[in-house]
């Protein structure tokens, strides 16, 4: 009934919030909770009744005030229900404060007791003090509270080198060249110049500070534009406007409609004589209804600039929903404060014309600044894995480095007494004559070999591949690219991007096995819609002959303003007629339905003005003004019942506490509300006695069928109540959320007996809140049942085909949802992620046993169908249903693991009811469990958490705010863009990146390994053949690009078949694109290629006149050639950019060799030239070539052809339908048009 | 104007620009390793590298060399280091060799020293390419080390353990008696000559400390005139190399006796490296050595067997190319009939 409600607070609130509201043997008396919050005019509360004693004097001059006032005066006890109505106010009145009826009473009344406990709640160590309208000492020390400037940027100029710096080297890889840097360094291990070894760890940290810097100066403008907005602040007696960042807590502030509120303040006055503003939270918690905040009627009556006093609240929190405070006015008594007296930085005044507060939180301690510290850092899981086989690359360096170290030891043991003649060794220093004995560079055998060991490092350090961090970081960006411009996960409607907030998880998207859903708004539009109405058993949902769009939709407003509701519904002609015109007891029947949807509800009706209508119709302005009547409410449901109502002629026109106006059929009516009776879980539903025009008092009901057959009196009209129900079963099966109306009409004793039980439970102290429910359920019996309404919920485009896809992709898909059960449920079928042989498994225990007993009986349930079939074929297919209440009961205990076996068995799970935490909770048993990957998406700040929490969290950046997508790794505008964006995005993601590490270690390691070869064959001292400036340069020119450029580039498969076969998503789940396997086969291929590459120049030069440097620059080149040409034979798509970068590459290695053989002072000059001058060069380079790429090759098309994998077949089928091809690909548009 | 429509309209330039670069649909090809490319590149390469490696086989066959190694019998049994360091006995050597084919001009002339480090670390960084090249370079010598100072102090041009260590064993050839001139002219490399060994740089304080390396040089003479230096300082890629001593530019017929004067003054013995004499012809394959045009032959025959084996896998075990049915869950449902 109602849509899932952001965040009942989460435990830590809710344990102040219970304890405060009456946990026995605590604290009694008891404080009476301060006024809930969110719902409007509930009259359960004392400060409504505070609220409504003040519009009824407001209105004494009404000419719609009927009869209630008429015996104000009687005092005694009253024969009418009128009378009874007002003296059990008076009564309430008096009993609250033994005064005359007045402004403030209750609330002084309530003061009292609740300033035992509030101030027991709240120590003064843990408190803030503000002072009102005295900044100064507010602020003065020990306080020091900061202003209200907010700082989003990570640097200052200042800052920026040593804490980007600071930052960067948190990568342990960073960390690694950087003490090789630092070795080299050292005169006796000098391998590289020293320009050479900085310039790798220089080019990659200048990379990421630029990027970073860039970053940091985006969030300093907007910071800047934030802080410099304007806001009205009370300085000597008059507003005057100030920058936010200026403004300081203990500040007054003014505040008009529409505006945004600078810091946290707790409201002081607004326009509304009651002292009600309006705000709209959508910034904070992604609400888009209005919320009731209230000004104390202590603070109400004094002008701001008169007003003194100290506040003193909790300390900065980030708890939205809570706010515990107390306020002292002259020091004479302490008026305690809730959550519904403060309003928050973020949010809009609506409705209101001013509000005047004071700043109690500003800058970084506003709640919503506290809740915006940002999603945590994630890192992917290939990233994860990644370290796995740096860690054995770490290893293999250290063999390598240690062997070499070893046969350097042997060498010099050898021939340790030649060191000192031996002309290329030249121990002995010639240059100093005095010493005879003088060495050079000669520290000893012990240290010859710790320095040989150093020096390898040194020289082997490549073996790490630092170029690949950044690679990845630019193939990131790429790919982030890529998916932002999709065409196809743009969202037409709202005009919104997909986004990429989170740039290091991008592969993490081809991975995702579970998918954890929020419901409203992200699988729903959250629009609710009226479509049928069963009433008095006849079913009206043929809707096709729908009168014209004004039919019956317009009401006269009292001064002329036509009103016409903001959303027209869809009436069927049948129903319309009979209420007009018809007689007897079907339509009066019908009648009562109407008045029912109406009235039982908390809808306020808001007049707005109708801009389309203004601009569109009619330029002239002596024209009627037309008006929109806007129903806000909490409930989608009960804002489409209403609007529904309106449309077949009862239309709500005006609300006040104490009663409501219904404009029925043009003549407008009014009710007294005299009780409401909320909605609840265990009751599911709620009522309201109304005291009719014709004095009669009326109990209407709506609530879910479950709860509403049981207090139906089935005697009468049985028959109705038959074909009610088979009408509920067939609107449910189309998926539409049903409610059952039904009323009752109260005696005068019953009316009596109910208000005194009323009256006593609303001003009990404890167990209110059981004490309500009893009311309720004792008056809610043998009521006549008027008939069902069934509204739907509708869905966004493409959900249950996109579900289907997920599905078939492998990717469990789990729906959370605030919403109750049956709502879950219903939804739950419509958009197929529950199916009728399905099996459904319910969990739904109202107590710890009970909820040990049915997670048993459900572990009992799947043993018994997993044991039934072990072919997947013929599986049952399980669902799981568990509601908040039985989550409540798992988490506490150790009952986790139980659960997490029935989850892991069914295919789909469904959690209704349950908490934001809750979402969290059960995306970490996932998480902590299995090693699979977690995908959360939602749209609500209800989801945060969630989002947060999952291994990829997705923000539907839909009307709910910003909430979820501030939190989330990535954003989109719909639902559906998840298939494209897991199935071909992520898919693509997950095979590049995997791809190009794997070729990163390859590349290096082959790299490595000649040189590791050729020094073998040196005398074990590290000598290159290759130049120093090749080694720097051959990570980060030779073969950079290519691997990049291919990392962005290429694609496996097509869209069109990945989305054809969503199977295809397989490989990513089962890390078949980057394991163990895959790591040892390109390291041993990387191995054969460093030795046909090393040793066939070597045995075709042993003996000759080669010198070092040709050998080194044939080398050079051939490792190159071969690790592109390694490349070109793994790609699959060769456009354009594909052949520039790979051929490209080998030509600018050429070019970079001829460069550097061109420079007289090196060593290799010319060398290049000689050598590409003889023949030999080139048979080598072409014998190399081809000796290094044979295995390669031939287990390539061994394995292709003969142990395809899907992914082959698939490119297989692709280039066999060449029709196909020239269709254009499939767009996913026509799957969510279905 | 409506103001949400406005926003609208504002909001239009939201939507991506579509092109074929950024929804990644650039026209590409897809090559799949068909049998038939598989087959024919195996029998490419195999076809390719076949008559290449006959090829050099041959032309390798075709280069005659002789190889002499003397420093074993250029020495008395005992005290080889002693006799080598000592300076004033007379080092010559005579040795007679066979030439066993006929050898066309130009012979190349070269050494060979075995187990000489000319890649060793130490060796290989101790020089200064400024001061070989600089006339006002000669102070920049602080990779010189050990060998940077002369006796007086001052520094030494060229320095360094490389120039230090110049080769120093003379040959003086004559074919059937008569002698013939061996052409000791443009063996370095021309572009050495000319940029990279100064004309304006003279040696200084070479040779004269306290251990002699090796070849003392003519100080009026600039470096870009020693060719053999030069050659010396291209140092050598292995342990074992030849560097080119010089050239005879007659041809020498089959059988002829060549007599050479080898003035053995080098000392390779104190570390017990090997030196030898080799005269050669030449070719395009460069010297002699048959490993190339074998690995030539080795690759191509394996590629055909390659082709060959594959020709049979592709025979014995056809699948057709893109068939669904053999897509994993598909054959899943073959498993599980119903």
């Amino acid at each position: 009934m109602r849509p899932e409600r952001p965040l009942p607070p989460p435990p830590p609130s809710q344990q102040t919030e219970e304890a405060a509201a009456g946990a026995p043997g605590m604290d009694a008396p008891t404080k009476l909770p301060d006024p809930v919050p969110s719902p409007i005019l509930r009259h359960s509360s004392a400060n409504s009744m505070r609220r409504s004693r003040s519009l009824r004097s407001l209105m004494a001059d009404s000419p719609s005030v009927t009869f209630a006032t008429n015996n104000l005066r009687s005092g005694s006890k009253a024969e009418s229900t009128a009378s009874s109505l007002e003296s059990f106010r008076f009564h309430r009145d008096r009993s609250a404060s033994g005064t005359p009826a007045g402004l403030g009473r209750v609330s002084t009344r309530r003061s009292a007791s609740e300033r035992a406990s509030s101030q027991r709640d709240l120590h003064d160590e843990d408190a803030r003090f503000v002072y009102i309208n005295d900044a100064e000492r507010t602020n003065a020390p020990p306080a020091g509270l900061p202003d209200n400037s907010i700082h989003t940027t990570k640097y200052t100029v200042l800052t920026f080198l040593p804490r980007n710096l600071y930052e960067q080297f948190h990568r342990v890889a960073y960390l690694y060249f950087l003490v090789l840097v630092a070795l080299n360094m050292v005169p006796q291990l000098g391998v590289l110049s020293p320009a050479a070894s900085v310039l790798p760890l220089a080019f990659v940290l200048g990379v990421t500070a630029v990027k970073d810097a860039y970053e940091d100066w985006r969030r300093h403008r907007s910071d800047k534009n934030e802080n410099n907005r304007t806001a009205s602040v009370l300085v000597g007696g008059v507003f005057v406007p100030k920058c936010w960042k200026e403004v300081q807590a203990g500040e007054v502030l003014r505040v008009v409609a529409n505006e945004t509120l600078p810091c946290d303040m707790v409201l002081l006055s607004t326009s509304d004589p009651t002292g009600v503003a309006y705000v709209q939270t959508i910034n904070l918690d992604g609400e888009s209804n209005l919320k009731t905040r209230y000004a104390k009627q202590e603070t109400m009556p004094t002008p701001a600039e008169a007003l003194a006093g100290v506040i003193k609240c909790e300390r900065p929190n980030r708890n939205i929903y809570g706010f515990l405070a107390t306020v002292d006015l002259d020091g004479r008594r302490a008026v305690s404060l809730g959550p519904s007296n403060i309003v928050l930085r973020g949010c809009e005044i609506k409705n209101t014309a001013w509000a005047i507060g004071v700043a109690v939180y500003t800058g970084r301690d506003t709640k919503v600044m506290l809740n915006s510290s940002g999603a945590p850092s994630k890192r992917s899981r290939l990233e994860t894995h990644m370290n796995r086989e740096v860690i054995m690359l770490a290893v293999v360096l250290f063999l390598l480095c240690a062997i070499v170290s070893l046969l350097a030891g042997i060498w010099l043991g050898h021939h340790s007494d030649e060191l000192g003649v031996i002309p290329f060794f030249g121990k002995r220093d010639f240059s100093d004559k005095d010493d005879p004995d003088a060495t050079y560079n000669w520290y000893g055998m012990g240290a010859e070999v710790a320095f040989t060991f150093m020096k390898s490092v040194i020289t082997f350090q490549v073996m790490i591949p630092i170029a690949l961090y950044i690679s990845m970081e630019i193939v990131r960006v790429g790919q982030a690219f890529f998916m932002v411009q999709d065409k196809h996960m743009f969202d037409d409607k709202r005009q919104a991007k997909f986004q990429c907030r989170a740039l290091n998880i991008n592969e993490d998207l081809g991975q995702i096995k579970y998918v954890f859903s929020d419901k409203t708004g992200t699988l729903t539009e959250n629009r609710m819609e009226f479509r049928c109405a069963s009433v008095h058993g006849a079913d009206f949902s043929d809707t096709a002959g729908s009168g014209g769009a004004d039919d019956g939709h317009s009401v006269i407003g009292e001064d002329g303003v036509v009103l016409r509701p903001k959303t027209a519904v869809k009436t069927d002609p049948k129903l319309v007629a009979l209420l007009k015109d018809g007689a007897g007891a079907n339509a009066d029947r019908a009648r009562d339905f109407f008045l029912t949807l109406a009235t039982c509800n908390t809808i306020v009706p808001i007049a707005v003005d109708d801009a389309a209508a203004a601009a569109a119709a009619d330029p002239d302005p002596a024209a009627v003004t037309a008006r929109l009547l806007e129903y806000q409410g909490e409930s989608p449901d009960e804002q489409a019942l209403v609007y529904a109502a309106a449309a077949y002629g009862y239309t709500l026109v005006e609300r006040t506490s104490g009663h409501i106006t219904v404009d029925v059929f043009g003549s407008r009516q009014r009710y007294d509300v005299l009780g409401l009776h909320e909605f609840d879980s265990d009751r599911k539903r709620m009522s309201v006695i109304i005291g009719c025009p014709d004095k009669s008092v009326k109990l209407f009901v709506k609530g879910a069928d479950s709860s509403m057959f049981g207090v139906i009196d089935k005697t009468v009209n049985s028959d109705v109540v038959q074909s009610t129900e088979k009408h509920l079963h067939s609107y449910s099966s189309l998926g539409l959320r049903t409610l059952v109306i039904g009323m009752r009409e109260l005696s005068q004793e019953e009316f009596q007996e109910w208000q005194m039980a009323y009256e006593k439970a609303s001003t009990a102290l404890l167990g209110r809140g059981n004490q309500l429910r009893n009311v309720a359920a004792n008056i809610e019996t043998n009521l006549h049942l008027l008939g069902a309404t069934g509204i739907d919920d509708k869905l966004q485009d493409g959900v249950p085909e996109a579900i289907e896809k997920l599905r078939e992709a492998g990717i469990k898909v789990w729906v959370l949802t605030g919403d109750k059960q049956e709502t879950a449920i219903s939804i739950g079928y419509s958009c197929k992620l529950l199916t009728r042989d399905m099996t459904q498994i319910v969990i739904n225990s109202r107590s710890r046993d009970s909820c040990r007993k049915s997670l048993e009986d459900a572990i009992a349930m799947v043993n018994k169908y997993q044991s039934f079939s072990t072919d997947p074929q013929l599986r049952v297919p399980l669902a799981l249903i568990i509601d908040g209440n039985s989550l409540v009961y798992i988490f506490d205990t150790d009952w986790e693991e139980k659960l997490f076996e029935i989850a892991i068995a069914c295919d789909v799970v469904l959690c209704c009811r349950v908490a934001p935490l809750q979402k969290a909770g059960i995306v970490d048993l996932i998480k902590k469990r299995t090693s699979d990957m977690t995908l959360a998406i939602g749209d609500g700040a209800n989801d945060v958490s969630m989002i947060q929490m999952a291994d990829v969290g997705i923000g539907i950046s839909g009307q709910e705010g910003r909430q979820a997508v501030m939190a989330s790794d990535f954003a989109m505008g719909q639902f559906r863009f998840l298939v494209p964006l897991l199935l071909v995005h992520g898919h693509w993601n997950y095979q590049r990146m995997a791809y190009m590490i794997l070729y990163n270690f390859y590349r290096n390691a082959t790299f490595v390994f000649v040189l590791f070869w050729y020094v073998l064959y040196t005398g074990f001292t590290l000598t290159t053949a290759i130049t120093e400036w090749s080694s720097v340069l051959y990570s980060v020119i030779y073969t950079a690009v290519p691997t990049i450029v291919v990392a962005i580039l290429d694609k496996d498969l097509s869209r069109r078949t990945l989305l054809k076969y969503p199977q295809l998503y397989g490989p990513g789940q089962r890390e078949e694109n980057y394991n163990l396997r895959l790591f040892i086969f390109i390291m041993i291929d990387s191995v054969w290629q460093s030795l046909a590459c090393f040793f066939i120049p070597y045995l075709a030069y042993r003996k000759s006149v080669i010198d070092g440097s040709s050998l080194g620059d044939l080398w050079t080149l051939s490792v190159v050639i071969l690790v592109n040409i390694h490349l070109a034979m793994d790609v699959i798509r060769w456009n354009w950019i594909t052949h520039v970068a790979i051929w490209g590459s080998i030509a600018a290695t050429w070019i970079c060799v001829v460069i550097i053989d061109s420079i007289p002072i090196m060593p290799g000059f010319w060398a290049i030239y000689k050598v590409m001058g003889t023949g030999l060069f080139w048979a080598l380079l072409l014998v190399v070539t081809v000796v290094g790429m044979i295995p390669h090759f031939a287990a390539k098309a061994f394995s292709e052809y003969f142990i395809p994998s899907d992914i082959q077949i698939a490119r297989e089928m692709k280039s066999q339908d060449f029709h196909d091809v020239t269709r254009p690909e499939v767009q996913m548009s026509t799957v969510s048009r279905a | 104007m409506d103001p949400l429509e406005m926003q609208d309209d504002s909001k239009k330039s939201n939507k991506p620009k579509y092109s074929k670069f950024t929804q990644q649909e650039l026209p590409a090809c897809k090559p799949l390793l068909t049998p038939s490319i598989v087959i024919s590149t195996f029998l490419l390469v195999g076809i390719l590298f076949v008559p290449i490696g006959l090829a050099s086989l041959s032309a390798s066959q075709e280069i005659v060399e002789l190889v002499h190694r003397y420093d074993t019998s250029c020495v008395p049994l005992a005290d080889k280091v002693g006799f080598i360091q000592d300076t004033k006995t007379d080092k010559s050597c005579t040795r007679t060799l066979t030439v066993p084919k006929h050898m066309k001009s130009p012979i190349q002339i070269y050494y060979q020293i075995g187990d000489f480090y000319q890649n060793h670390r130490r060796y290989v960084k101790s020089r200064s390419d400024k001061q070989l090249r600089y006339k006002d370079a000669v102070h920049l010598t602080k990779d010189c080390e050990p060998e940077v100072y002369g006796a007086d102090g001052a520094p030494i041009v060229p320095c360094g353990l490389v120039a230090w260590s110049l080769f120093n064993d003379t040959y003086t050839i004559s074919v059937n008696k008569k002698a013939i001139e061996v052409n000791k002219k443009d063996i370095a490399w021309q572009s050495d000559k000319n940029k990279k060994f100064g004309s304006d740089v003279y040696p200084r304080n070479f040779q004269n400390g306290n251990l002699i390396g090796g070849a003392k040089l003519n100080e009026s003479i600039p470096l870009s005139e020693h060719e053999n230096l030069i050659v010396w300082m291209r140092t050598a890629a292995l342990s074992t190399f030849r560097k080119l001593y010089g050239r005879i530019e007659t041809d020498i017929m089959e059988n002829d006796q060549l007599t050479v004067v080898i003035q053995n003054n080098y000392n390779t013995y104190s570390f017990g490296g090997s030196k030898a004499l080799v005269l050669s012809t030449t070719s395009w394959i460069g010297g002699k050595n048959n490993f190339i045009g074998v690995a030539y032959l080795t690759v191509g025959g394996f590629c055909l067997f390659l082709a060959l084996f594959f020709v049979v896998l592709y025979m014995i075990k056809p699948r057709t190319l893109g068939d669904p049915s053999f897509l994993s869950w598909n054959r899943c449902t073959l498993d599980y009939p119903n």
